[in-house]
């Protein structure tokens, strides 16, 4: 009962989280010098009654506040406006939301079954080879600049067809059968699944590694190991449990710094994801996208948090206690 | 110990490889022979379909070799997608080719000539007096669901749609002609008739406008404005679509692609008349950039490509020993130019929008001409376009059928642009500074778009260019829409490098740049009060040729006039013209019936290409 | 406790290596004039996009010489539509050492024409080639590593003593104040901050100088982290703030701000200097990021972020490879930072005893 109280209560919480970073967000775009119709005026054929049917919809002659309002009030009622061309933002964000979740679900499933284990691994063999060569390449993935990686790996597709050249679906998708399509989804995630996994796995498998150590050294582990128990139970039973806990609250800003590293990989790959969306609404300075990639960005931020939250404290029993 | 010995090995190898890096010959090189490629020309004749009737119903005849039916071709378009589907709310160029693959209208362009040639559209009489057309419909054609294409059709789409004042209002408001609007009527079911108060030339070709179903597009009209916006957006399902043109949407993909499927009942047929096209699919992948759009042309994955630059150097030495073959399609219709701002009025506030002294530099002719001069057009066309493209001195594209040919182009000459500033009273100092007569340093602001490696290229250089008669230039590339703002609204700006686009067949479509009180007129700006303050003599004169171009019905008239206009911005220099890019296209083998134009590019007859051996997808 | 971190660092392999391998890079960058043949904005337009030059050492004749180059011509072919660069073996060109070339202000201030390594005039020597512009890419990597390598650092400067000062403050006080500064941050930290980084990126006013536009990326960038930052300095400071010599400080009568800032503050030194040193990466990252997409340091200056933009089209991967070197360069800086403040952080942190 209480879990759930504690539960609903930083749920709560992160309604006025929601309205600060709104706000936030509306006036910092809403300071651009840059004139959303833009490219209508300079169009050639667009005559200037088109442009201020434009100006009058999307409300830029009324002053800032009245803006934030209406926007506001919209977004509550669940119109999150339309974008400076005419699509609705709801349908864009609803095309290329899912997208993004399936590469940084992967991404982040990927890296936990692989780094954990990794990391308990290196922390067992302290200082070994294993452990050095490990330390070697978490820091070189850590190092690479994620577009640089991706730009190289886009080369490598070019000259050996092994892989597509971005995207996530083949023309003929519609026309494929259910393994098919399985497959041809797959094989377009791979590249861009290995640029965003080389370098979140570093900075797992670091953390657990370390988080393990201090385990290790811990009494209660020691107590275990004079009280004759294998190795086996030491680590499984005892150490792992303890040492994976704060790992879960990583899941929250995993989660955070996946939707924002991600962003460049999909400019690259030119995957159809939220990221791409962002940069494409930023620079033509399209407030309502902007607006609504933005609030989809940080709730997904939020959630991820909350998610992990919730976890420690059904997995913590101190947490709980104290909650 | 042999941790030693190992790591004096390495230090020996290591000292042998810098030795062997630092020591390189110098060897005569050998001569090597190169690889011949046949040159491409352009399709000069093809010939154009044509109106047959047979058991009644008005079939357009291919006159192409007759190929072999299924496949699919794969193009791409550059940007985030299509933003509409409905070909009246189109405001950018995607969306307009992909809803202009799927309603075809009255009229099109034959590719070689430029001229009107019919389309949904049988044929066309004009009065003597150049104010009537009357249209001749074909009789038994019909839309993809099978109902007739009728003149209710064409009354419904120009009077209630197009006149009407639906989605863009951009070709309403151009055919506002002395305040009023042309009229259109239908006589029976197959013949339309146009009015137009005045005799305006350009309005045939704007019969060349998507025509739409009237059963469709009703209950949209009749909802209004804000719903017609919405309507036939990319929300739209694939079975929604009623068309007219070869093909009809299948699926669209958000930022992937955009596929077509054939539409059976396309009034096109071949000489053995099976009904066109031939091609099963049409797909256009929605490509991020340029770079990307490459790369899957390299990867196999796109059919066609038009090339720039540097690329087409590596895919013609490849081209013997590939499955694709380019095709030289001659200058490019966009033109790109530096301006500079002549505006020498006061802004609302009382301030000057260019501050005076620049005004008196750039408001004076020599010094315009200097610049032009000292531009280097032939490097840009090296460095820039790798050696593909053609330096360009005119207002109106290279492959514009109303080119003036007898404006000639001429080399940089710094001795000369020198002499023209010392006429004006500009001088040098020791350090190579330069001064109005006045002692003002020459200095101002060049801008362009951001994210443009090609314009950000050529501001380097025009800037080198400049420098090296002394003045001082502060380049300054700015994201475009902050540009476009500059260069319409706020006019705060000094000199520019831009591009637009054109047509080479309507001159008349770029009026809003030449026109004292056009919306595009960016060298001399006037805002909507403003009117046509402060024009100057050769100003007027541009006026009167647009005026009298639109007006004139005759092509070699019109040419008279737009020889002239061409001939006054060739001397007085408010654009000074920088080089056009040459546009080369890659398309696989496989694809038969390809007659590329300069005009047309190379699917004008997208309904007409086959694949050799189709490969059922 | 300086002195202790570096020897420390000093006996560590990797952080040796590290050190050693960032202070060659800095102090390349700091000498960037004297280093490179040109100057920042030389550009020879004949010479666009020319392959890296040629040194010879032993001559035609098979004779040691001293070291020599050719310029490179080029020559477009119509018919194959591409542009060939052969050697003008006319005239050869020797290179000359700590000899004088162009002349520029070291540090801005002092004319010297000394450089490192030059030709005579006439000749060029293009170690890694030129780009689009005929510029010479050795001497942009230098002068756009100043840029990448020290916006980091600067940034820093801004974002510290804001982050410090506002968690401090939070810290301290507590109660409704704590919660209404946090509730903030954690709203700007739920911000996912690279939407964050291009989103003020593009609000940029246009037509700024090179430097200006310098300094507000620098801004940008300390905006992106402070939040973050700013919060774990808070957590530490409602822990210091119940120790006794703090109450003491209270008890004897001193200002807020002076306990804060002489007391509790100090106390963080150890994570701040960890922190910093592990920030110093996420901060060359993110502009060579931004620099990436277009939205950092514009043409015509350069940085390592943007020369990638241009080296990345498919035909300039493809034939001019070393194009690519910042890349490299951006990634052995970075993998040195994180080794340094990787061993800083074994010397500092109480609990890196087990490592």
């Amino acid at each position: 009962m209480d879990t759930i109280k504690y539960i609903l209560k930083r749920i709560l919480q992160t309604i006025p989280l929601l309205i600060i970073v709104s706000m936030i967000s509306f006036f910092i775009i809403r300071l651009s010098p840059v004139d959303p119709l833009a490219e209508l005026k300079l169009n050639p054929s667009v005559s200037p009654e088109t442009v201020e049917k434009e100006r009058a919809r999307l409300g830029l002659d009324k002053p800032v506040i009245v803006q934030y309002g209406k926007w506001a009030i919209s977004f509550v009622k669940g119109d999150l406006g339309v974008t400076s061309t005419g699509e609705k933002v709801s349908q864009k964000l609803a095309e290329r939301i899912p997208n993004t979740l399936l590469l940084t679900a992967i991404v982040i499933l990927l890296t936990w079954l692989v780094g954990v284990p990794l990391g308990i691994i290196a922390a067992v063999r302290w200082r070994s080879n294993f452990d050095r060569l490990l330390t070697v390449m978490t820091s070189i993935g850590m190092a690479i600049p994620s577009f640089f990686f991706a730009v190289l790996l886009l080369m490598f597709a070019v000259k050996t067809g092994w892989f597509p050249i971005g995207g996530l679906t083949s023309p003929n998708f519609v026309d494929m059968s259910f393994g098919e399509k399985f497959w041809d989804i797959t094989h377009h995630l791979i590249l861009p699944v290995i640029v965003l996994f080389t370098i979140s796995l570093a900075g797992l498998q670091r953390q657990m590694r370390a988080n393990m150590l201090d385990v290790l050294d811990s009494d209660y582990v020691k107590f275990a190991r004079a009280k004759g128990l294998s190795e086996w139970v030491v680590i499984y039973k005892h150490a792992l449990r303890n040492a994976v806990n704060p790992m879960i609250t990583l899941l929250g800003f995993e989660f955070a710094g996946l939707l924002s590293g991600a962003a460049l990989t999909e400019y690259v790959f030119q995957y159809p994801g939220l990221g791409r969306l962002i940069l494409e609404a930023v620079m033509k300075s399209d407030i309502n996208l902007v607006m609504a990639s933005l609030m989809m960005g940080a709730v997904m931020l939020i959630l991820g948090n909350l998610i992990a939250d919730i976890l420690l404290i059904i997995t913590d029993p101190r947490i709980r206690s104290k909650a | 110990m042999t941790g030693r010995v190992f790591r004096i090995l390495l230090l020996l190898c290591v000292i042998a490889l810098f030795c062997k890096a630092c020591i390189v010959r110098d060897v005569q090189p050998k001569i090597t022979s190169e690889v011949k490629t046949s040159a491409s020309d352009l399709a000069l004749s093809y010939s154009m379909p044509k109106n047959v009737t047979i058991n009644g119903i008005d079939y357009l005849q291919s006159q192409a070799p007759v190929g072999i039916f299924g496949g699919t071709l794969v193009s791409s378009t550059i940007g985030e997608g299509p933003k509409t589907f409905n070909p009246f709310n189109c405001k950018d160029n995607t969306s307009a080719i992909m809803s202009g693959v799927m309603y075809d209208g009255l009229f099109t362009t034959n590719p070689v000539t430029g001229e009107v040639a019919p389309k949904l559209a049988k044929g066309y009489t004009i009065s003597p007096d150049g104010k009537v057309y009357t249209i001749y419909l074909r009789q038994g054609i019909r839309w993809s669901d099978g109902k007739p294409i009728t003149a209710d059709d064409v009354v419904f789409t120009w009077q209630n749609i197009i006149f009407g004042g639906m989605g863009d209002t951009s070709t309403r408001d151009s055919l506002v002609i002395n305040g009023k609007l042309p009229s259109v009527r239908k006589y029976g079911d197959n013949i339309v008739v146009f009015s137009t108060p005045e005799p305006y030339a350009p309005f045939l070709r704007m019969l060349s406008a998507p025509i739409a179903p009237k059963h469709v597009f009703y209950n949209a009209v009749q909802k209004g404005n804000a719903y017609f916006d919405s309507f036939l957006s990319t929300n739209a399902k694939p079975k929604d679509f009623v068309v007219s043109g070869a093909f009809k949407l299948k699926e669209y993909v958000p930022a992937q692609r955009v596929v077509f499927e054939r539409n059976p009942n396309y009034y096109e047929i071949n000489t053995k008349n099976q009904k066109l096209p031939y091609l099963d699919k049409l797909v256009y992948l929605i490509v991020g950039d340029l770079n990307n759009e490459v790369l899957k042309f390299e990867a196999k994955e796109l059919d066609v490509i038009s090339l720039q630059g540097s690329k087409v150097a590596r895919y013609k030495s490849l081209e013997p020993h590939s499955d694709f073959k380019l095709y030289n399609l001659g200058p490019d219709t966009g033109t790109m130019y530096i301006s500079m701002n002549l505006n020498n009025r006061k802004n609302d506030k009382g301030k000057f929008y260019v501050n005076p002294i620049k005004q008196k530099w750039f408001s004076d002719l020599n010094f315009r001409t200097a610049v032009d001069y000292a531009v280097d057009r032939k490097s840009m066309v090296l460095n820039i376009a790798n050696g593909i493209g053609e330096p360009l001195f005119t207002s109106e594209s290279l492959n514009s059928i109303y080119l003036n040919k007898k404006l000639k182009p001429y080399d940089k000459n710094l001795d000369k642009a020198k002499a023209l500033l010392k006429k004006s009273g500009f001088r040098t100092d020791k350090k190579g500074r330069l001064f109005d007569k006045d002692g003002h340093r020459v200095e101002f602001d060049l801008y362009t778009n951001a994210g443009n490696t090609e314009r950000e290229a050529i501001g380097v250089m025009v800037k080198q260019d400049l420098e090296d008669l002394g003045m001082k230039v502060n380049f300054k590339p700015i994201e475009f829409n902050s540009l476009v703002n500059k260069l319409v609204s706020t006019f705060d700006w000094d000199m520019v490098i831009m591009g637009l686009t054109g047509s080479p067949l309507e001159p008349n479509g770029g009026k809003n740049v030449w026109l004292s009180d056009g919306r595009l007129h960016m060298f001399n700006m006037r805002t909507p009060q403003e009117g046509k303050i402060g024009i100057l003599p050769w100003e007027r004169e541009l006026d009167e040729m647009f005026d009298k171009g639109a007006l004139a019905t005759k092509f070699e008239d019109r040419k008279v006039y737009y020889d002239k206009y061409q001939e006054i911005v060739y001397t007085q220099k408010p654009m000074i013209y920088i080089y056009s890019p040459i546009r080369i296209v890659a398309i696989r083998n496989k694809f038969k019936n390809i007659y590329p134009t300069s005009l047309g590019g190379l699917t004008h007859n997208i309904e007409e290409i086959y694949i050799n051996k189709p490969v059922r997808y | 406790m300086i002195k202790d971190i570096l020897k420390r660092l000093w006996n560590d392999k990797f952080a040796r290596i590290a050190l050693i391998v960032l202070g060659v890079i800095y102090l390349a960058l700091f000498f960037a004039d004297f280093m490179s043949p040109y100057t920042k904005d030389f550009s020879d337009r004949s010479m666009a996009y020319v392959p890296p030059s040629k040194v010879f050492t032993i001559d035609e004749n098979g004779k040691f010489s001293k070291p020599y180059t050719y310029n490179y011509v080029r020559e477009f072919n119509p018919e194959t539509l591409q542009i060939n660069y052969s050697f003008d073996r006319s005239r050869k060109h020797y290179i000359k050492f700590f000899s004088k070339g162009q002349p520029y202000k070291f540090l801005g201030i002092v004319p010297m024409k000394t450089h490192l390594f030059t030709t005579d005039s006439e000749g060029r020597i293009f170690l890694l080639g030129t780009d689009i512009n005929g510029r010479d890419v050795f001497s942009r990597l230098l002068f756009g590593g100043r840029i990448s390598m020290t916006i980091g650092f600067l940034a820093l400067f801004v974002l510290f003593p804001i982050g410090l000062l506002y968690g401090g403050i939070s810290g301290y006080f507590g109660g409704k104040v704590d919660m209404i500064m946090m509730r903030f941050a954690e709203a700007v930290m739920s911000i996912p901050s690279f939407y964050l980084l291009i989103i003020l990126a593009s609000i940029l006013p246009s037509g700024m100088t090179s430097s200006q536009r310098f300094m507000l990326i620098v801004i940008i960038l300390a905006l992106i982290g402070w939040a973050g930052f700013a919060r774990v300095v808070r957590g530490m400071v409602l822990s210091i703030k119940n120790e006794d010599y703090v109450m003491a400080a209270q008890a004897i009568g001193a200002s807020k701000l002076r306990i804060i800032l002489k007391h509790i503050l100090p106390q963080t030194t150890s994570f701040v200097i960890v922190a910093m040193t592990l920030s110093v990466p996420s901060y060359i990252l993110s502009e060579s990021g931004l620099s990436f997409l277009g939205l950092g340091i514009q043409q015509p200056d350069a940085s390592w972020g943007n020369m990638l933009k241009e080296a990345q089209e498919f035909t300039n991967i493809l034939y001019r490879p070393w194009l690519l070197t910042p890349g490299f360069l951006i990634f052995v800086s970075v993998l040195a930072f994180n080794l340094i403040g990787d061993t800083i952080r074994d010397v500092l942190d109480p609990k890196s005893k087990v490592r």
